[in-house]
């Protein structure tokens, strides 16, 4: 007995938008990287390919956004988990939750533009520090945005990240009913601090570990962020491959759509790889 | 060839909403016509405008002034937006591979954009002896008749003319450097005050920088070289990376668009911004951007000088109505408006023996042009913009030998 | 004691960003090194209704994007879901509406322009319609997909056996039941057409401008004031959200 009739032309159809659209622009970025495509297309070339090995800018866009992804997403973990372990009775009452929600709300081009205002050398910090007498010019502030490590896109990104994360660790925490385990395991002479750590982070890490890289893989491929709070160079994955695409040479043309296939491929890949391991974990638990 | 798209289109005919329209006419039907002809067939037609949107005076002119003009005589209903450079080149590009009416009817460009539109065909035209106010402009400028180098042989319409000047605080900056070759010096004895926009403006700058350099101009006139570019280049990246570390933030960065330089310097952070507006010092200390003590000036032996232009987009949907727009913009009267820095500050292209002795008056005597350098003084030290090669490669070389250095 | 140092900690940097913004939106010539504006105008607000101001011709326009996008991907993705639980390759349709998430918005714009202009979608509603269905309608199918697992199948042919006709079943049995996952589904759509910045604005050609939009043309320009007003206008929406969303929820047992 087949509980439901699937309704015939609808999975082909999502396929072919969800699927079809980008992939086939994928193809087209692919066409376009080796000249057979483009405003100024002359024909088949490799030279595109070629020159990505002495042109070091994608890697290293590459792993300049590796390295914000990678600080932002560790960060918003160890907060939330803190949060979660440390102060679960401040979580479940008064106005925390609520406001926990509120980062939720806030689209990234207006926190970045927030903190490009509260903490550039002539925002708000730097003018309250320079009238209590703290910096003596705006020099003397620390650079925190536009600065060469990425601090201000790290900190953007972590500030609309750990609450989403607090609030997902906290519906698991209640879910596994993680304090009545607690008890447990302390009445069976467990300290605390052995149950948060043997205990309910790893459960916490395991169960959310979809979400948290799927945040970091959304982090790694960030635009509007780095594009008010990063720097001209280094750049992250988007901002490069945008800047390529839309600035005055239009013979960069295929060099940024290879670095767009690249990019878009990579990510894909990444993807693939996460949906197969947590399939395999799926798998392994039963 | 478009097996796979027409596999699209029911797909996605739901969410579709083309109007087909009616039969457009050819480039050449479109300018074959008599103006009175594009003046019936332009009427109470939308207009597609694509320009750099990046100064909000500009930006309210356009709005506040222009599009109610055209409303009002043509029932033309403009609509602006935003793209500029290689993008717009490639959108326009891709809609004609396509074989596809444009979404865009007319386009504010100059130089490379100019050169690059016309390598992929995009414009439409000859069409400036079409207009009844082109017999105003001042064609015989070459300032005004070549475009990077470029005859613009009619393709399109010049709208504006400027030059590059710094602007500094005259309260935070007693003598600023008088040349290009004083700059250095000046720059090592005021660390953290000067930088260079990674934009438009900027290269402006590493272009005057450069001619200044070769101290003779003349090279950089004709088609590109190669050989002139590399070793003017190489020096003047020298001289910037010599200096480098006397820049705004040691150098280590440079800021990717002018407005955000603009508000820099207004926070005192650094002493010199740019502009390529002559007038742009006037505009923003009306609008109080810049403190009432900022001046503006040009440095010896001279800097760029240059027009922007209007083209017609050649798979335009409406491209009479875009030349009534265009025609409407060239007018003393609109022309007269956009050159108030009050309003923003563009120099005129008319040339002004052409107008009635009262106009003639009217663009002599605008009384809120202040402090910006008089525009007699500037013609001696005016320089022509060379090649759009020269600013293409500088602007990618400015990344690999001083951004990512 | 540490819990409300915390409290004090996170309403400090949740509750300052819209202080920042509201002083911005009506701060006069505010330089360094003045912490507060020397001057206040309501200009820019009042701005907001003459006629030459596009910042609520944007908010109207996001409003409209983000909710139709809302609609269609939740009655969209709850369709899907359904045909999805219906095939024995359901883990595999899983799988793939997880890839657009793989790309960032601005990168799968680019990828589909030219095919968004040959469909003679550029610069146009449409297209950026288009654009955040490809995001959004995998999202919503996802979200739904839990819905539609053994249970409600078999409540449904529980409903049908018990002489429903299928509207029925849908309509007084499936849509009650999936009520709270669907207004979950239409908010985190909603929110997700309302943020997008870089998706809209490649594929919209900056014609199309909604208040992401315009929030980056307003810092673009160093415009402060208008740049923080589009931006509480851009908060303001998703807030009341928020709020109903709450308050809806106290009201249910």
């Amino acid at each position: 007995m087949k509980p439901i009739k699937p309704i015939k032309p609808i999975l082909p159809l999502y396929a072919l938008l969800v699927i079809g659209l980008p992939l086939a622009g994928l193809g087209y970025a692919l066409l376009g990287s080796v000249g057979v495509v483009g405003p100024l297309a002359e024909g088949f070339t490799g030279q595109y390919w070629q020159a990505l090995g002495h042109e070091p800018g994608l890697a290293y866009a590459a792993l300049y956004s590796l390295w914000i992804a990678g600080a932002s997403v560790g960060i918003s973990v160890v907060l939330a988990l803190l949060l979660v372990l440390r102060a679960q009775a401040t979580l479940q009452r008064g106005p925390l939750p609520g406001l926990l929600y509120v980062p939720l709300v806030m689209p990234a081009l207006v926190v970045a533009f927030y903190l490009f205002q509260l903490l550039s050398r002539s925002g708000w910090l730097s003018r309250i520090s320079f009238r209590l007498g703290l910096t003596n010019s705006l020099e003397a502030f620390p650079e925190l945005v536009q600065d060469a490590a990425g601090v201000g896109i790290i900190l953007a990104h972590v500030l609309l990240t750990f609450p989403f994360l607090t609030l997902l660790f906290q519906a698991i925490y209640q879910e596994s009913r993680l304090a009545e385990l607690g008890q447990l395991t302390s009445t069976l002479g467990a300290s605390a601090r052995q149950f948060r750590r043997r205990v309910a982070a790893p459960l916490l890490l395991r169960r959310a570990a979809p979400t948290v890289l799927l945040s970091f893989i959304a982090t790694l491929g960030a635009y509007d962020i780095p594009l008010l709070l990063g720097r001209p160079y280094p750049q992250m994955l988007s901002v490069f491959i945008i800047t390529k695409l839309q600035r005055f040479d239009l013979r960069e043309l295929p060099a940024a759509y290879l670095a767009g296939f690249l990019v878009a491929a990579g990510l894909l890949g990444l993807i693939l790889l996460l949906l197969r391991l947590a399939n395999r974990s799926r798998i392994e638990a039963g | 060839m478009r097996v796979s798209l027409l596999y699209f289109l029911p797909a996605l005919a739901l969410l579709t909403a083309c109007g087909a329209g009616e039969q457009a006419k050819t480039p050449d039907q479109t300018l074959a016509q008599t103006w009175p002809q594009i003046e019936a067939a332009g009427k109470n037609q939308p207009v597609s405008m694509l320009m750099w949107m990046g100064d909000p005076l500009i930006n309210k002119y356009m709005q506040t002034y222009v599009k109610p003009e055209v409303q009002r005589r043509y029932g033309i209903d403009l609509q602006i937006a935003s793209s500029q450079g290689a993008q717009l080149v490639q959108m326009l590009a891709a809609e004609q591979q396509a074989g596809q009416p444009s979404e865009a009817d007319m386009v504010w460009i100059n130089g490379e954009t100019f050169y690059q539109l016309r390598q992929v065909n995009a414009l439409l035209g000859p069409f400036v002896d079409k207009l009844p106010n082109a017999r105003l402009l001042d064609l015989e400028n070459p300032f005004i008749n070549t475009d990077f180098q470029q005859p613009i042989a009619g393709m399109e319409a010049p709208w504006g003319n400027v030059q590059f000047n710094f602007i500094y605080d005259s309260a935070r900056v007693a003598s600023p450097p008088k040349s290009f070759a004083e700059l250095p010096a000046f720059v090592q004895a005021h660390p953290g005050q000067f930088t260079i926009p990674n934009e438009f403006t900027g290269m402006t700058l590493l272009k005057s920088w450069m001619i200044a350099l070769s101290g003779d101009p003349k090279l950089f006139q004709g088609k590109f070289d190669e050989a002139v570019y590399t070793k003017w280049s190489g020096e003047l990246w020298k001289v910037i990376n010599q200096n480098k570390r006397y820049f705004w933030k040691e150098g280590r960065t440079f800021p990717e668009q002018l407005a955000p330089l603009h508000q820099l310097f207004a926070n005192g952070e650094v002493a010199f911004t740019f502009s390529n507006n002559d007038a742009e010092v006037d505009n923003k200390m009306n609008q109080k951007v810049f403190p009432a003590t900022a001046r503006a000036y040009v440095p010896l032996p001279g800097t760029i000088q240059n027009s922007h232009y209007l083209g017609v987009v050649r798979g335009a949907q409406h491209p009479e109505a875009a030349m009534l727009v265009i025609n409407f913009l060239l007018s003393p009267e609109a022309q007269l408006k956009k050159m108030d820095p009050n309003v923003w500050g563009d120099h005129t292209v008319l040339n002004l023996a052409a107008l009635t002795p009262e106009q003639r008056q009217q663009f002599q005597q605008l009384p809120s042009r202040r402090y910006a350098p008089r525009r007699e003084s500037l013609q001696n030290l005016a320089l022509m913009e060379p090649d759009p090669e020269y600013m293409t490669r500088l602007f990618k070389d400015f990344r690999t030998q001083v951004l990512e250095k | 004691m540490r819990s409300r140092l915390l409290i004090t900690v996170l309403l400090i940097l949740f509750v300052l960003p819209f202080g920042l913004l509201g002083l911005l939106a009506v701060g006069e010539e505010w330089r360094f090194p003045e912490v507060l504006p020397p001057a206040y105008s309501l200009e820019p607000l009042r701005g907001l209704v003459a006629a030459d101001n596009d910042l609520l011709g944007g908010l109207g326009k996001s409003l409209l994007l983000a909710s139709v996008v809302a609609v269609l991907a939740t009655v969209g993705g709850f369709i899907v879901a359904r045909a999805i639980a219906g095939t024995r390759l359901s883990a595999r349709w899983t799988a793939l509406s997880y890839l657009p998430y793989a790309l960032p918005p601005v990168l799968l714009a680019v990828l589909i322009q030219p095919f968004i202009i040959r469909m003679h979608l550029s610069g146009s509603v449409g297209g950026v319609l288009l654009g955040l269905l490809l995001l959004a309608l995998p999202f919503a199918t996802l979200l739904l997909g839990s819905f539609w697992s053994q249970r409600a199948t078999e409540y449904e042919q529980l409903a049908r056996t018990l002489g429903c006709t299928p509207r029925q079943a849908l309509r007084r049995v499936l849509l009650p039941l999936a009520a709270p996952l669907l207004r979950t589904t239409l908010v985190q759509t909603f929110l997700l057409a309302w943020f997008d910045f870089g998706l809209t604005n490649v594929l919209s050609v900056g014609k199309v401008r909604t208040l992401t939009v315009q929030v980056f043309m307003y810092v673009g320009e160093a415009n402060a004031p208008l740049a923080a007003v589009a931006s509480l206008l851009l908060v303001l929406p998703p807030m009341l959200l928020l709020l109903a969303n709450k308050s809806a929820l106290l009201r249910k047992p």
